[in-house]
């Protein structure tokens, strides 16, 4: 007789924000067999990037992923300067990691969210959400949009933030610290937090740097990578700021990585608004010669990562990027193993999932 | 022939039936809006069960093709049957004093499961994995918080028992009598004796509801609803108002276990105090409760129950036994 059997979650379930589909063999409450299948948002984007011309592809790359929006024209922006030979000016390397830490707190504070949210703990899930509200006001106030923000165009930013600007992102900088800084305490000791989410989920370091998982999943693994201090762009060289890294390996430490890494976000926006430099916002554009070039940021969920061949028109030739999240997917596999049905989507949401971006 | 008339009198309109509907819905709604204010939201309005309800009526009834129809029919009628006659044995001190005046507790005992049982049974009947997982926890669940709920009714009932009896062994099962003999000696809550049983049965409150920390067997991000994911319309009607009905039966339960007293005679202002205080406990051990925290999972929700309820309510019976 057989004791397992099948059970389907996804792709529309509750717990997941995007499409994705498990077919989990089950015996009891306990996973033996997690299987994933995805595909189902499938947009043909980087075909539909080789038919347009340079300027409209900033459009296009922004609409690969919603949290991480900013971290995708950005890096392609940042492909396309490398492949023209462009620098860009010193105001607009400081524009560019204010938008980049901005993004990065109001999407780290969804993904904690949500945590609370799958683990039934509702109140909890209302205070991050109404926490990342302000940051969300934020994003209205200086970019007019409160997801895509357009920040970022080739060779510089499209808008300018005056004096008045910079003063309310440094008060509102000022009055989420102290709220994160609760929601940190509460992550850190809250029990029923603690009994859901530590040493669930394990990914040792070995299977970590033979995955070659990125961002918060490899940081909370205690594996050393952070693209802005391995190959530092912008403005991150000249910024004091700290790589968080965990020795867990678990959902919780990841879920720490994350906390952690907010504080830093704020020091890193606090720094932006003290020393941006004045002067243009916009580099003079090169000729489109024939070229290839690679760039890297680190968005919120790891290293993004874009190629880029022109042939000398406004057309690229090719263009091709890697996300964060299809790094990390083929983890799950060593986290999910023998896990219990329950802890199935907390530990998916631990590697921060953009289904969108993976399959673009 | 009268006695009949006045016990179905007593099941469809109160304390069960009409009554015990609307001060649960009331309840329900409370509820509601009082853990949207602690979450800094505004809430729905308190008629909104009335309207969900409402709502489901006019939906049209979804059976799936691979479950079991008759099971799959039955199982909201049997649990809302088995709560609606429940509902007429609660006293309402000052007001009612139970259906039966003799063991009525041990058959409150015997219906209070009836509302997870058709959980249970419509989850299995409706052939989703979903629903065998909700089964299986629904079961957990249950054999992990109906011992504490029977050694808290034995210590109350022995305590009971020993007081009628001059202070010789006997046990009391009449809700009649224990209800009576606290309004004379003081409430069981305020005993020492009784206050880890006391203790307990705010504990099994949340289990029994299945409310956060408890809402393993219907947790919505894990199994989506489970053995209710595949019910609809009027049938999902049925078990709202079953659960409501049970919150109705198992705060009354608690009154009169622990706090029946009275304050006057006028009937009107007993009924009031009586809701006073079922609203106290639902506030207490429900609501507060639910907003504070998130969900275990059911291993760990099942070695609390063994563990912590079960020790307290062991440690009233064990101090009830020798006193």
């Amino acid at each position: 007789m057989t004791t397992t059997f099948a059970m389907p979650l996804g792709p529309v379930h509750v717990a997941l924000e995007e499409p994705v589909y498990f077919h989990l063999t089950v015996e009891g409450e306990t996973v033996h067999k997690a299987e994933l299948t995805s595909g189902h948002v499938h947009r043909g984007m980087e075909a539909m990037a080789a038919k347009r011309n340079l300027i409209k592809n900033v459009t296009l790359v922004e609409r690969v992923c919603s949290l991480c929006s900013n971290s995708h024209s950005y890096t392609y922006c940042m492909a396309v300067e490398n492949a023209l030979g462009m620098g860009i000016p010193p105001r607009a390397r400081y524009l560019r990691v204010l938008a980049e830490e901005i993004k990065r707190v109001a999407s780290h504070l969804f993904n904690l969210a949500i945590q609370a949210h799958i683990i039934g703990f509702k109140s909890l899930f209302m205070h991050v959400m109404e926490v990342r509200e302000i940051m969300q006001d934020l994003k209205e106030t200086v970019y007019g949009n409160r997801m895509n923000l357009a920040a970022n165009c080739i060779g510089g930013v499209k808008y300018d933030v005056n004096a008045e600007l910079l003063e309310y992102i440094r008060t509102t900088v000022d009055k989420v610290e102290p709220l994160a800084e609760e929601i940190r305490e509460i992550y850190a000791t809250n029990r029923l937090v603690l009994t859901r989410t530590d040493g669930l989920g394990l990914l040792p370091k070995e299977d970590a740097l033979a995955l070659g998982v990125v961002g918060p999943v490899a940081r909370g693994s205690d594996v050393r990578v952070d693209v802005r201090k391995d190959s530092p762009y912008a403005a991150y060289p000249e910024l004091t700021f700290n790589s968080i890294f965990e020795k867990g390996c678990c959902v919780h430490s990841r879920a720490m990585v994350r906390l952690h890494e907010l504080f830093e976000s704020f020091s890193l926006i606090r720094q932006c608004v003290e020393r941006v430099p004045d002067g243009p916002c916009v580099a003079e554009w090169n000729t489109v010669g024939v070229a290839e070039a690679t760039a890297r940021t680190e968005a919120p969920r790891g290293e993004v990562f874009y190629y880029i061949r022109t042939d000398g028109t406004d057309t690229p030739a090719r263009l091709k990027w890697r996300v964060p999240s299809y790094m990390n997917w083929k983890a799950l596999t060593v986290m999910m193993r023998e896990c219990k049905v329950a802890d199935v989507a907390l530990i998916l949401n631990s590697i921060d999932p953009c289904v969108s971006c993976t399959e673009r | 022939m009268s006695d009949t008339l006045l016990a179905i009198l007593h099941m469809c309109v109160f304390p069960g039936g009409a009554f015990a509907l609307l001060v649960a819905m009331f309840f329900k709604g409370l509820d509601r809006r009082v853990e949207a204010r602690l979450q800094r939201r505004v809430g729905p309005p308190l008629t909104q069960p009335w309207i969900d309800i409402a709502k489901l009526l006019t939906k049209e009834t979804l059976i799936p093709k691979t479950a079991c129809r008759s099971a799959f029919l039955l199982a909201p009628v049997f649990g809302f049957t088995g709560m609606a006659a429940c509902a007429a044995f609660i006293p309402v001190p000052g007001v009612f004093d139970g259906l039966f005046n003799m063991g009525d507790l041990l058959v409150i005992f015997y219906l209070l499961p009836i509302p997870a049982m058709a959980i249970m049974l419509g989850g299995s009947a409706s052939s989703s994995p979903f629903g065998a997982v909700g089964f299986s926890r629904e079961m957990l669940m249950m054999l992990a918080y109906e011992t504490p709920l029977l050694m808290i009714l034995l210590a109350v009932a022995m305590l009971t028992g020993k007081a009628m009896n001059g202070g010789a062994w006997g046990a009391e099962f009449s809700l009649l009598n224990i209800v009576a003999l606290q309004q004379q000696v003081g409430s069981f809550g305020l005993n020492p004796l009784m206050i880890p049983a006391f203790l307990a049965y705010l504990i099994f409150l949340p289990g029994t509801m299945g409310v956060p920390p408890f809402d393993i067997p219907e947790a919505e991000t894990e199994i989506i609803e489970g053995p209710l994911l595949e019910y609809g319309g009027p049938l999902l009607a049925m078990f709202q108002i079953t659960s409501a009905l049970k919150t109705f039966v198992v705060l009354g339960l608690g009154v009169a276990l622990f706090f029946p007293g009275t304050i006057c005679d006028i009937w009107i202002i007993n009924l009031f105090w009586f809701l006073l205080k079922c609203l106290a406990l639902m506030l207490l051990s429900l609501t507060l409760v639910k907003s504070a925290m998130g969900r275990y999972r059911i291993d760990q929700a099942f070695r609390f129950y063994v563990i912590v309820p079960t020790a307290l309510a062991l440690c009233s019976l064990i101090l009830v036994w020798v006193m």
